[in-house]
This record gives C-alpha cells, sequence and structure tokens, in this order.
C-alpha cells in the first residue's frame, strides 16, 4: 500500500501494527465530544451520555467537522461502575458542561469488599447501549476513521465503587485484599472491553488515572496495580492502549511492562525522558495539554505544542485527557494542521 | 510529674508514631503522656503535630503518598482523640472553624481530604461538606455554624466557575467571612479576580500553607508560653 494515501483509520491501525506511515496520526483514546459538536445537533451535553445515536452523532462529529483522526467513546468514566450496581448522575438539570458521577457507592467499608461480578455483566446498564454506540459509529464513518472505546483500569474503577480514602489506606495496609478486588475487576473489565472489541472497537484505552504518582508511589504502581493492568492486556485481543495522567516519568517503564501496545500520558510528564528511557521502537502517545492548550493557548501556542510533543519523540499526537468540550474551533484546526504538514 | 527526660522521650515518641502511622503507638504515647501528668496541649504541639510536619516534608520530597499521607493522619487522630479532651479551652484561643467542600459536579476530593486533614491537625473545627456540593450548601453552611473561613476545592475548568458564584453570595450574605479557594485548574490571579481571600496554588504548596498555619499557631503559642513564664 503506498503510504502516501493513507486513510486516517489505516494510518492508526498501521501504527498499531508496526507498519509503515506518512506521518504520526493525530487522534486520541479518550472522549472526543466538543461544544461545537453538540451545537450542530443540537443536543445538550446531559442528554448524549445515555442515547446511542446522540452519542454516536457527538462522536463522529470531531472528525466530520475537524478532521480528527478517531471517534472515541463514552465520554463518562461511569459505565462499568453502573453495569457492577451504582447508580450515576448525569445533572440533567445543568445547561453547563458537567460530567457524570457515581452516586451511590457499593463498598463502604473493609468488610463490605467480597463482591459479587454479576454474571449478566455484558447486559447490564449502558454496556449494550454501548455496543450499539460503536455499531453505528462504525457505519456512519467507521471506513475511514479508526473508532476507539475505553474501559477504566482496576484501581481506577474501585475507586468508582468504593470510599476511596478506604481503598488507599487498605493498598497500603491490605495489599492482598485489595489485589483480590482488583482481580475481580479485572475480569470484569475483560468482559466489557470484549463487548466493546467484538461491536468494532478498532482499539481499547485502559485509563489507570488513579494510579498516577501524584497519588501512589512508583513502588505501589508496580506491586499492586501492575499485575491487574496485565491480566487485562493479556485478557484484550485487539489494539490497545495504557494511559496514566498527572506524574508519570517514574512508571512509565512498567507502564509498558504490562503488555500494552502503546502508553500514553500527560503533559505532567517529561515525555524526552520517557522516549529514552522505553526505547525508540515503543509507541508512546501524547501529551498535549488538552486544556490549557488546545483550549485557552492561542493558536500559535498550539501549534508550538504539538511541534513540542512531535520533535520530543510521540508515536501519535494524543491529549493528556479527554478533548475538553469547549476546544475553540481555531485550534483545533490549527492543531491538526501543524500535524499533518510535520516532517521528521 | 515526668521529668524532663521522659517528657522528651514521650514526645518523640508520638512524633515517630505520626511518622510510622502507628495507631497503635499513638494512642499508647498519648495515655503515657496523660499518666506522667504532662500538659495536654505540649503533647499535641510538640508531639503528633510535630510529627505531622515531618509527614508534609515527606509528601514533598515524593518519598510519601497520598495512602501514607491518610494513615499518618489516622496515627494523629487516634492521639488526639486522647488528649483532646485534656486541653484546656483557654490553649485552644486561636482555634477558628471552617467549612470545606468540594464543588458541584466535581467529585475530585483527594485534594481537598488533604487541605481538611491540614485544618483539623491545626485544631481549627472543621465542617467538611464532602464532594459534589451543590453552591448554595456553602452558604448555608456557613450561616449556619458562623465560621470563620470557607474553603472551596475545585479541579476542572468546567466546575471551577462554580466557586464565582459561592464567592458572591458568600460575601453579599457576610462580607467578613475568609474564602480560600484550591485546586489544580485554580490559579492566585483567578483567586483575586473572584474576590477569593485565599488561595493556594498546588499540592505541595496547599500542604506548607497548612503546615506554615500550624507553626505560626505554635510560635504563637510558644511566646504566650514564655510570657507565662
Ligand atoms: C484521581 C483523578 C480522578 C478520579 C477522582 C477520584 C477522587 N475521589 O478524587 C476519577 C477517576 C473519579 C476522576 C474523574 C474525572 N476526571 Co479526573 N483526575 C484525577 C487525577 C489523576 C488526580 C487528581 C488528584 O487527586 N491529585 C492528587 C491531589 C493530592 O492533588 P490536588 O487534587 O491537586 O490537590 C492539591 C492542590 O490542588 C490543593 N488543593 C486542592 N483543593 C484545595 C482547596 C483549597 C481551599 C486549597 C487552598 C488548596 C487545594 O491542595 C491539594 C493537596 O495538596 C487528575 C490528574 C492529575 N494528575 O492531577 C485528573 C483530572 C483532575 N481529571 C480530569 C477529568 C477531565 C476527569 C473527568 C471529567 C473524566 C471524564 N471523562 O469523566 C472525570 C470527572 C468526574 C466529575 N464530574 O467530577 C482532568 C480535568 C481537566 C480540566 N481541565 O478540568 C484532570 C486534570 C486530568 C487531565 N490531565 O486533564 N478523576
Amino acid at each position: 500500500m503506498p503510504v502516501h494515501s493513507l486513510t486516517s483509520r489505516e494510518r492508526v491501525l498501521r501504527l498499531f501494527t508496526g507498519d509503515e506511515i506518512d506521518r504520526p496520526p493525530c487522534f486520541s483514546g479518550m472522549g472526543n465530544v466538543t461544544a461545537e459538536g453538540l451545537k450542530k445537533f443540537g443536543y445538550k451535553f446531559a442528554a448524549v451520555h445515555s442515547d446511542a445515536k446522540m452519542m454516536a452523532d457527538s462522536a463522529a462529529s470531531s472528525y466530520k467537522l475537524f478532521g480528527f483522526e478517531c471517534a472515541v467513546v463514552p465520554f463518562d468514566l461511569c459505565v462499568e461502575a453502573e453495569a457492577l450496581g451504582c447508580e450515576i448522575n448525569v445533572y440533567s438539570h445543568v445547561e453547563d458542561i458537567l460530567y457524570p458521577t457515581i452516586k451511590t457507592k457499593l463498598i463502604n467499608t473493609e468488610d463490605e469488599m467480597d463482591i459479587q461480578i454479576p454474571s449478566d455483566l455484558a447486559g447490564r446498564g449502558r454496556v449494550p447501549m454501548m455496543k450499539e454506540v460503536i455499531k453505528l459509529l462504525k457505519n456512519d464513518i467507521g471506513h475511514d476513521v479508526a473508532i476507539g472505546a475505553h474501559v477504566l483500569g482496576p484501581f481506577t474503577l474501585a475507586g468508582q465503587i468504593m470510599e476511596l480514602n478506604t481503598l488507599l489506606k487498605l493498598s497500603f495496609k491490605k495489599p492482598d485484599k485489595v489485589g483480590k478486588l482488583l482481580g475481580m475487576l479485572a475480569d470484569a473489565l475483560i468482559v466489557i472491553a470484549g463487548e466493546y472489541e467484538a461491536a468494532g472497537a478498532d482499539y481499547i484505552t485502559v485509563r489507570e488515572m488513579g494510579a498516577t504518582s501524584d497519588v501512589l508511589s512508583p513502588r505501589v504502581f508496580k506491586s499492586l496495580i501492575l499485575p491487574y493492568l496485565t491480566k487485562i492486556f493479556s485478557g484484550l485481543k485487539g489494539h490497545n492502549v495504557l494511559h496514566i495522567c498527572g506524574k508519570t516519568n517514574d512508571i512509565a517503564v512498567f507502564m509498558l511492562e504490562s503488555g500494552a501496545r502503546a502508553i500514553s500520558v500527560d503533559q505532567k510528564n517529561d515525555i524526552a525522558e520517557t522516549r529514552k528511557k522505553i526505547g525508540e521502537k515503543a509507541l508512546l502517545f501524547g501529551n498535549y495539554d488538552p486544556y490549557n492548550i488546545l483550549v485557552s493557548g492561542s493558536q500559535d501556542q498550539v501549534r508550538e505544542t504539538m511541534k513540542g510533543c512531535l520533535d520530543n519523540g510521540v508515536s501519535a499526537v494524543w491529549p493528556g485527557c479527554d478533548i475538553w468540550p469547549t476546544v475553540p474551533p481555531e485550534n483545533f484546526h490549527a492543531m491538526m494542521d501543524e500535524v499533518k504538514k510535520y516532517r521528521r | 510529674m515526668a521529668t524532663e527526660d521522659m517528657k522528651k522521650e514521650i514526645l518523640e515518641r508520638l512524633k515517630n508514631a505520626v511518622i510510622q502511622y502507628d495507631e497503635d503507638a499513638a494512642k499508647e504515647g498519648a495515655d503515657e503522656a496523660l499518666r506522667e501528668g504532662m500538659d495536654a496541649n505540649d503533647a499535641i504541639f510538640n508531639g503528633l503535630v510535630s510529627g505531622m510536619e515531618e509527614v508534609g516534608r515527606l509528601f514533598e520530597a515524593q518519598e510519601y503518598f497520598v495512602p501514607e499521607l491518610l494513615m499518618c493522619a489516622d496515627a494523629l487522630y487516634a492521639g488526639l482523640d486522647i488528649l483532646k479532651p485534656h486541653v484546656k479551652q483557654l490553649d485552644l484561643g486561636l482555634r477558628g472553624s471552617v467549612v470545606i467542600g468540594t464543588v458541584e459536579g466535581d467529585v475530585h476530593d483527594i485534594g481537598k481530604n488533604i487541605v481538611k486533614m491540614m485544618f483539623d491537625v491545626a485544631g481549627f473545627q472543621v465542617y467538611d461538606l464532602g464532594k459534589d456540593v451543590p453552591l448554595d450548601k456553602f452558604v448555608e453552611e456557613q450561616m449556619k455554624t458562623h465560621s470563620d473561613l470557607v474553603c472551596l476545592s475545585a479541579m476542572m475548568t468546567t466546575t471551577m466557575v462554580g466557586m464565582k458564584k459561592v464567592i458572591d453570595d458568600l460575601k453579599a450574605k457576610n462580607p467578613d467571612v475568609k474564602i480560600m479557594i484550591g485546586g489544580a485548574p485554580v490559579s492566585q490571579d483567578i483567586a483575586e479576580k473572584w474576590g477569593a481571600d485565599g488561595y493556594a496554588p498546588d499540592a505541595n504548596n496547599a500542604l506548607k500553607d497548612a503546615i506554615n498555619m500550624i507553626s505560626s499557631l505554635k510560635k504563637l503559642k510558644e511566646e504566650a508560653e514564655e510570657k507565662k513564664a
């Protein structure tokens, strides 16, 4: 295949398979809804989380409006916890953009940690809807663009379903008990991610932001978090990425050891240093600040930052977290243009 | 009465109990301090709190992380529970009260909990509203408790704007109340623009600020003591 006529989808897939590409793609594995996209359809942010067509339309709009080289769903971090039995709040009474949150935790104390993973997990909460969304996206733009989906990492999911302070302390005091929970959650996540893969997702991003070095020590990351991430990545069938935001320089090598095909870090990571540590071949995605650069930076700043990411050796230009909905269209265009014209 | 050496040893044990997040040792140390007739205030500030100051330094140096911090706090609280009833009310003259919470739509509360802990340590009466707190609730709680200080935390640029509304409402109802804001997207600039009285920039500095508060509290106490002597 001539590498000068690649579609966005081919470019992304060839990146994952290690085949030659014309330039690094500009895409993401985290939510990519924009206020501009919502406006196009007249959708309210609070409504798009629980309607398959609305979610698919919104996700596809970042490609259609700006040429972003992917469509990624969902936009919130509550799908897995909801399937496990948590209630969520989408803030339907608010006009502003507020992200959904968990209303009630399943586990409040140490004695409540022996939970059962429902055997019909794939049919619970919004999991069936998410499969529908992925199929809609495949039909709509799947020929040209890679379709991504994300799940949480086991520890971050544990933080969603369990009192976080208790979890943090127990991860130190009773790592065996926490490990058992993480093992169960890893199995649950493999089931959910497997459903997304079966529905046609081209790649899965596992978001383990709760285990960032802003919160947990690299030592605990290695002993308690890494084994269950490894479990997940050995259970996934397709292309995959491990994302952790915040401080990650001291855990980047462990992140790669998890077996993830690619790792993704945010703007707090010194990416040139990480590139040195993990070698030339490893896939490293990052690491622009989706708010302070893409939303509130000038177009020049946006261009400089994207060029900086590429100069520092990222394999794909990719945000440090979700694309922040209020991104100005001209900044989005500037980003795409800068990446497209970059030559190593 | 305990000898000076013995006192020193007990204070050292209290301090280390906090640093090594050893709740049992903190309880034993506190009991022993009381048994030996030590001043409860002395045991709290020169023992437990002094340990927490060291914990703050370890956090800053990234030797300790959030779980360690939470466990150290538990050890501190365990000692505090035993010593507090023996503190003469007079000695707590400096104590203020504070309402704290993470604003509506935002569940990021790790940072808020750390800030809260520091106020606890400094001897403040803390009313913790938790996370995802409806904006009106801050005003309501401040009026109800007549707190001196309201602390608002937000970790997202979208939820951060809710703080401005709370500041306006609070200042309208009660111009004397002090307001401190923080969280990753917040800045000194924003704090000034929105009329907040205080701000701490990041994890380390929030902690430092809280520790400074404790330290100045300690200093004032020491000065008061020197005058007495
Ligand atoms: C852990 C985490 C989560 C956890 C939160 C768990 C919990 N109960 O707190 C979970 C997984 C639930 C989560 C969810 C989301 N998150 Co989040 N999360 C983080 C993360 C990785 C760490 C935050 C943290 O705890 N840091 C450690 C603590 C110790 O630091 P701190 O909070 O800054 O607090 C210190 C100071 O700020 C200060 N401080 C804090 N409060 C106050 C108050 C006062 C008065 C003062 C003086 C000081 C002060 O002192 C603190 C102590 O030292 C950050 C990225 C990062 N590394 O910062 C993203 C981050 C905050 N999340 C982000 C996002 C986008 C989300 C989601 C919207 C994702 C989604 N698609 O749904 C949801 C939001 C849900 C909601 N509606 O709230 C973005 C926000 C972007 C933005 N510009 O707004 C961040 C910055 C990630 C990124 N790189 O972009 N997240």
